[in-house]
């Protein structure tokens, strides 16, 4: 009797091609996309660098040269966000709209900013303290900070070990022989102390010159290098930097005796260290939960795809008991009736994504009520989207349970690859561009401009167009296709 | 196929020469039919032989390919039926909502709306002994009840025409009954009713007329008797059975296969004694002896023969 109980099993599973679809191919289709998303952004970062939008008041030497750090570093893509034509720097405001637009395209993990005042340092004769170095994150990429942070860091200890090197050396240059360095190679030496691009106010000579005009004097020579891992070479002999230095052991024991004044210990120092980086956050200064409003926006999305299939299947149900025809013969026309299952289930899907909100703004304070408008705008263009996809996929079945396979897989599907069950910035571009093709992406894209940028109704427009589009144009497909409820081909 | 009687009323629906193809076949050969105010005609076939197609056609559910549907009201657009009622053959209404409710979406739908469909709703509660069950959801009546809700639910805008896809499918005879009285009452009132069904027994005895169809054609069209008069050309049938089988001849009968059947059809039942004369001076008496009228399962027999349909 078991055999004959597991055996009906096995037969109704066999000639329901939709319940094998889910029991099967639906493990396979979402190992797939997780497998996609995860090989090409989130877990190996195989692909996935780090935006990073660059920008300075004033291009200057310094500027330029940690722009070209971080160019070099390939675990970022560093992009300008500075006008073409910047002779005489940026205005403090150009900059902050700048950025602001910068983050509202939602392209950059983190933006750099250098203010006048680390720029200004160029030109002073004092050692640079790199004040001022500000980086701008809209909060979805915490890491990027930890990232960019550590990798200024780097930049500027490496700068700083190369400075107190060139110190270390210039001064040995002065009181040695001079064919000690031609021995070792250091024939830029003659070329640095004679540097005609010396900056005003700074001396080369001795103990009074500044470790930073030593280094800024040599930038041109080519006896300072530095490699592509960012560890600078003076005559191939590698600085180190400091937490690695080998301090001397006496002062009598080394040739560096004069050079007290600019003993690796001091040059280095700890400055790096105490780099002072700022992390702006201008979505949090006036948004309190805008990643709540992201899961809120994500799951509503979901689910509000699932439920627009359910209703919609209603009208499978109507037209599998008659009473679709019933009503095709009352004085209802096929229009109205697809029009209003269609009205039904955008009014439905609006106030799901409402309650939804409502939910997350009594429980989390997502400040739906400040952003109303472009709530509104972006639930109506999301509940028509939905409203239309799921009467096409109620069109296209022949029966409920066909429906109910193929909405399970596509819905699904959807929702991994357009950011309902993984965040889109944590996705490589491939994956953002393939999530493109869902209305979970463009949903997503939308609420997240309104509640974590703060964006202008304005703003919304992309998102509306290819929503409230694909509405429009699934809509009409449906009503194409729905001739068939009135042919009886089902 | 027999023309239908001459009538003094113009028909309200009219058929003529409908044809239909249909997933590949044709479902329609050249349909002709005249259906008239206060008729009950009953739509009798085989599975598969095309009664839902031509219902569909009349409803305007399909366009024939060729042929002409009239109807007899004003609006002869059959694409835009305001004066006919459909009851399908599944249970045509929303099981989850309630019997008022369901009246009064389907009473809207049929452009009735504000007080009259108030008092039509009373009406057709009353009409279909429902007024009890107002407030009950649909799933939650008994089988007979949602059969009598599904027609219900398709009268509220008093159609001239009612077509009905096998209306008492499922149901006690109770129900049945009900059901049947439900739609005498509509045809006294003038509505031309029209029933598909497979049950003989209902058309045999409640239908004014009876049209049989097969493969795609009429076949047979008239009162009961004109069938069989038409089809068969005698009235009853007497039937011996033996317990084993009859030896030689019988006057007047035919034997079946295994000689212990045999069949003698009568014109009329004067021609009886003479057959009990004959029984007589048989000389093994039958085991049962059947008189029996010839009926529309004789007819329907008759015309579409025994092989099994689909």
């Amino acid at each position: 009797m078991i055999l004959t109980i597991l055996r009906i099993l096995y037969l109704r599973l066999r000639n329901n091609p939709a319940e094998l679809l889910l029991v099967f191919v639906m493990p396979i289709i979402f190992f797939s996309i997780f497998a996609g998303i995860f090989s090409n952004g989130i877990a190996t970062g195989s692909d996935k660098k780090l935006r990073v939008g660059w920008i300075s008041s004033h291009p200057t030497a310094l500027a330029l040269e940690l722009r070209q750090f971080l160019d070099s570093n390939s675990l970022l893509e560093c992009m300008s966000l500075e006008p073409e034509d910047n002779p005489e720097g940026i205005e403090e405001t150009v900059m902050a709209g700048r950025i602001t637009e910068a983050q509202r395209s939602g392209k950059y993990d983190l933006i750099v900013k250098l203010s006048a005042e680390s720029a200004d340092d160029r030109t002073s004769a004092k050692r640079p303290t790199f004040a001022g170095v500000r980086l701008v994150t809209d909060g979805q990429n915490p890491m990027a900070i930890a990232m960019v942070t550590a990798i200024l860091r780097s930049f500027f200890a490496q700068k700083e070990a190369s400075a107190a090197a060139s110190g270390l050396i210039g001064t040995q240059s002065i009181q040695a022989p001079p064919g000690e360095f031609s021995d070792s190679g250091a024939v830029g030496y003659s070329t640095w102390t004679e540097a005609p691009e010396q900056p005003p106010g700074t001396s080369v000579s001795g103990k009074a010159a500044a470790p930073s005009d030593l280094y800024r004097a040599n930038q041109g020579s080519d006896w300072i290098q530095t490699d592509p891992d960012g560890i600078h070479t003076i005559n191939g002999i590698s600085i180190v930097p400091k937490r690695w230095a080998i301090e001397p052991r006496t002062k009598s024991d080394s040739a560096v005796l004069d050079f007290e004044p600019v003993l690796p210990e001091k040059l280095v120092g700890n400055k790096s260290e105490d780099l002072d980086i700022v992390v702006e956050n201008p979505q949090a200064a006036s948004q309190k939960n805008p990643r709540i409003a992201m899961y809120a926006a994500g799951i509503a999305v979901l689910f509000l795809l699932f439920s627009a299939t359910g209703n919609a299947a209603a009208l499978l149900e109507e037209a599998e008991s008659g009473t679709l025809d019933r009503i095709l013969v009352s004085k209802a026309s096929l229009f109205q009736i697809v029009a209003g299952k269609w009205l039904g289930i955008l009014l439905l899907g609006c106030l799901q994504i409402s309650v939804m909100f409502l939910w997350a703004e009594a429980i989390f304070s997502i400040q739906l009520f400040e952003h109303l408008d472009g709530f509104c705008v972006m639930t109506f263009s999301t509940a028509a989207a939905t409203a239309s996809f799921a009467m096409l996929l109620a069109t296209i079945c022949k029966s409920r349970t066909q429906l109910n396979a193929l909405s399970v897989v596509i819905i699904l599907s959807m929702s991994a690859v357009g950011g309902s069950m993984i965040p889109r910035f944590a996705m490589s571009d491939r994956m953002k561009d393939i999530g493109k093709w869902t209305f979970n992406a463009w949903a997503l894209d939308g609420y997240q401009k309104v509640f974590w940028f703060q964006s202008p109704v304005s703003s919304l427009q992309s998102e509306v167009t290819v929503l409230l589009g694909s509405s429009l144009l699934l809509g009409l497909v449906t009503l194409f296709l729905s001739g068939r409820w009135k042919r009886g081909s089902f | 196929m027999t023309d239908a009687p001459a009538r003094s009323v113009a028909p309200v629906l009219t058929l003529n020469n409908i044809r239909k193809k249909y997933r590949g076949r044709e479902a329609l050969k050249g349909i002709s039919l005249q259906l008239y105010p206060g008729e009950l005609l009953g739509f009798f076939g085989p599975n598969g032989a095309g009664k839902t197609t031509m219902i569909r056609c009349i409803c305007g559910l399909l366009k024939p390919d060729s042929g002409k549907i009239t109807m007899g009201f004003a609006d002869d657009d059959p694409a835009n039926p305001e004066r006919l009622g459909l009851v399908p053959q599944n249970l045509a209404v929303y099981p989850d909502l309630t019997v008022q409710q369901n009246l009064e979406v389907f009473g809207r739908l049929e452009g009735v709306a504000g007080k009259y469909l108030k008092s039509r709703i009373a009406e057709v509660l009353e009409w279909a002994a429902l007024q009890d069950r107002t407030r009950s959801l649909a799933k939650t009546l008994s089988g007979g009840m949602q059969r009598r809700l599904n027609i219900a639910c398709s009268v509220l805008h008093h159609p001239s025409i009612l077509l009905l896809d096998e209306p008492t499918v499922g149901v006690d005879p109770q129900s049945r009954e009900r059901i049947y009285a439900m739609l005498e009452e509509l045809a006294d009132q003038g509505a031309a009713v029209l029933i598909t069904t497979h049950q003989l027994e209902e058309v045999e005895t409640r239908c004014d007329r009876i049209v049989v169809m097969d493969h795609g054609r009429i076949v047979a069209d008239g009162t009961l008797s004109d069938l069989v008069q038409q089809t068969i050309g005698r009235s009853h049938r007497v039937i011996l059975r033996f317990d084993r089988p009859y030896p030689t001849p019988i006057q007047w009968f035919v034997f079946d296969d295994d000689k212990t059947s045999a069949t003698c059809s009568l014109e009329s039942m004067k021609e009886l004694p003479q057959v009990l004369a004959v029984l007589n001076q048989l000389g093994q008496q039958p085991s049962r002896i059947d008189v029996r009228s010839y009926g529309l399962q004789d007819v329907f027999l008759e015309l579409t023969g025994r092989s099994l349909r689909e």
